[in-house]
């Protein structure tokens, strides 16, 4: 073997070792300036301005005007406005929890339904997945006639005489329904991608050892699928905390505030009765929450992955 | 030999007839919203309140939408606005994306992680403020109003950083040697090479923007920005003429996004799986 010669330096001439330029310091932030300057302007400064506000009885134009420390959060807490608000969050919780675990199992069933071949499946596929690109304003409109007394379609189809948005009894789980149909197509699509993830084999064998249906589901596809219907539920929970068109359109929070969900609650606060501090404090609770359970989720994905 | 396969493809046509039997009732009550909203709007004013399924379809509900309300103007004005905030997200997330994966520089991490960070903050949370923001500005019933606040978007950097990460490291060298700035660098090649990613972002982003309903409500009061979910929201009324004329609104409104959900679903489905992380 020949000994090996010592390689001549790799003459570079385009990079400068050594001490940065002055412009390459400050390139990268010019790369960042349009992200930063969109999120501190639309981001953080009304995130702290809105704990600003909350400490503050404000005008009817939301400027502060009292300085009024934690009232705010008492007023809702424990003080004038805390049996609406704990109505609101009573709702808002019974809400999320409905459409978490309601948009989860028709999003389940649809994917299995789906998992295997049959003629029309990338039809039924397409309809599955279709609410994903529904706004909910629009649905909320068609919705409104289908549920219309006089004219609405299922009062017609069944007979009844029902004023379903306006009754205590039916408003919410109305509400509750057009919600799972909207969130419905987004858990198809995460749902169907977990199963197409679990390897064939497994089920082959498994039916080989002679295991049905249900056993095959029951000991194959729940444990393998069960991160992503836990990422799923998370990503329903958050998205069904944030839900205020369809309120708005159907049932404005009524009736007797049956249907008052959170953010419909903070817009009541601020747009109708202009007190923007109180609406503050609410934004704040709803703020927690939301960083709560994405915390929750962060760290279970941790745990996913370094298991 | 023969009678097991035979059994076999017996088993296998009685269970997908078994599949067709039990996606078929589940499929139409998923499509019942949408086929009975554009059923209503072709349904003769004659037979409204008579019949529920008409005997015929007629068409001129869609030409008083187009020629008796403000829908017209207001899909423009929600193609301005959904189509500036996706060129908009487009730009700044595959500029700042670019800082987060190609350059080094101090606090680079603790930037991302701040930006991350931003995806905990739900919007409803900041409406107040924003609101006050804008109207302080003189803002309110502009285009702007409703453009720049969403101009930038945590989930935008987050998936064109993950794209990039998966080009070689190589390819900034060689262009460095070849006296490639990163500025023409980030353009001619990154961006080229980007461009699934970045399908996927615009159209999650455009699909997002069309659907907006809450901040466009606050900050619009003029049908000469308001946008089509807006428009659409105020049409209801039920005497016979304006059921159809409604009805025919909302098919309106959503060709725009569904049209992206047919022609683009591969790219929607990507932006929504990244966007998922924000929810």
């Amino acid at each position: 073997m020949q000994a090996r010669k010592p390689q001549p330096p790799i003459l570079n001439p385009g990079i400068k070792k050594g001490k940065k330029s002055l412009y390459e310091h400050i390139e990268p932030w010019l790369f960042m300036l349009p992200a930063l300057l969109v999120f501190s302007v639309f981001l953080f400064y009304p995130l702290f301005k809105t704990i600003y506000l909350s400490a503050f009885l404000t005008n009817s134009v939301g400027q502060p005007k009292v300085f009024y420390g934690f009232k705010n959060y008492l007023d809702i807490l424990t003080g004038r406005y805390s049996a609406s608000f704990w109505n609101s969050m009573w709702v808002t919780l019974r809400f999320v929890f409905f459409v978490a675990f309601g948009s989860l199992l028709l999003g389940l069933t649809t994917s299995l339904l789906t998992s295997k071949k049959f003629p029309g499946r990338a039809f039924a596929s397409a309809i599955y997945a279709m609410p994903i690109a529904i706004a909910s304003a629009a649905a909320a409109m068609s919705f409104k006639m289908i549920f219309h007394p006089s004219i609405g379609l299922i009062n017609r189809l069944f007979g009844t005489t029902v004023n379903w948005l306006n009754d205590p009894a039916w408003a919410f789980p109305v509400i509750c329904m057009i919600s799972i149909w909207l969130a419905s197509g987004i858990n198809y699509i995460f749902i169907s991608a977990g199963l197409r993830n679990i390897p064939d084999e497994l089920y082959e064998s498994a039916s080989i050892d002679g295991a049905g249906y249900w056993r095959q589901q029951r000991h194959i596809t729940l444990p393998s699928l069960s991160p992503t219907l836990f990422f799923q539920i998370i990503i329903n929970v958050i998205g069904a905390f944030q839900s205020f068109t369809q309120v708005r359109l159907l049932t404005m929070g009524g009736p007797n505030e049956t249907t008052n969900v959170i953010v419909y609650s903070i817009y009541l606060d601020a747009f109708r009765n202009f007190r923007f501090g109180s609406a503050a404090a609410r934004s704040i609770v709803l703020f927690v929450i939301i960083m709560i359970v994405t915390l929750i989720q962060f760290r279970a994905e941790r745990k996913v992955h370094y298991q | 030999m023969s009678s097991v396969s035979l059994t076999r493809k017996h088993k296998n046509a009685l269970s997908a007839m078994l599949r067709v039997g039990l996606n078929l009732p589940l499929v139409a009550l998923i499509i019942l919203p949408l086929a009975y909203t554009f059923m209503m709007s072709g349904m003769p004013a004659s037979e409204l309140y008579s019949r529920l399924i008409p005997t015929r379809m007629d068409f001129i509900s869609y030409t008083f939408v187009f020629t008796k309300t403000s829908i017209p103007r207001q899909i423009l004005n929600s193609f301005i606005v959904a189509g500036s905030v996706t060129l908009l997200q487009m730009a700044t997330c595959s500029m700042a994306a670019f800082a987060f994966s190609f350059l080094q520089f101090k606090g680079r991490n603790f930037i991302f992680m701040c930006i991350l960070a931003t995806m905990m903050v739900p919007w409803e949370a900041t409406i107040i403020a924003n609101y006050l923001t804008i109207s302080s500005w003189g803002w309110l019933d502009t285009y702007r109003a409703m453009i720049l606040p969403y101009a930038c978007s945590a989930m935008g950097i987050f998936l064109m950083r993950q794209n990039y990460l998966t080009f070689a490291r190589e390819l900034h060298e060689a262009a460095k040697l070849d006296g490639c700035n990163n500025w023409r660098f980030l353009l001619s090649i990154v961006i080229p090479l980007a461009r699934p990613a970045l399908g996927a972002l615009g159209a999650y982003v455009f699909l997002l923007q069309w659907n907006q309903y809450l901040w466009p409500l606050l900050v619009t009061n003029s049908d000469k920005v308001r946008t089509a979910q807006i428009g659409i929201s105020q049409l209801f009324d039920i005497d016979s003429e304006q059921i159809g004329l409604m009805m025919a609104g909302v098919v309106v409104v959503l060709v725009p996004s569904l049209s992206i959900f047919v022609f683009m679903q591969k790219q929607l489905i990507d932006g929504l799986m990244a966007g998922a992380v924000k929810g």
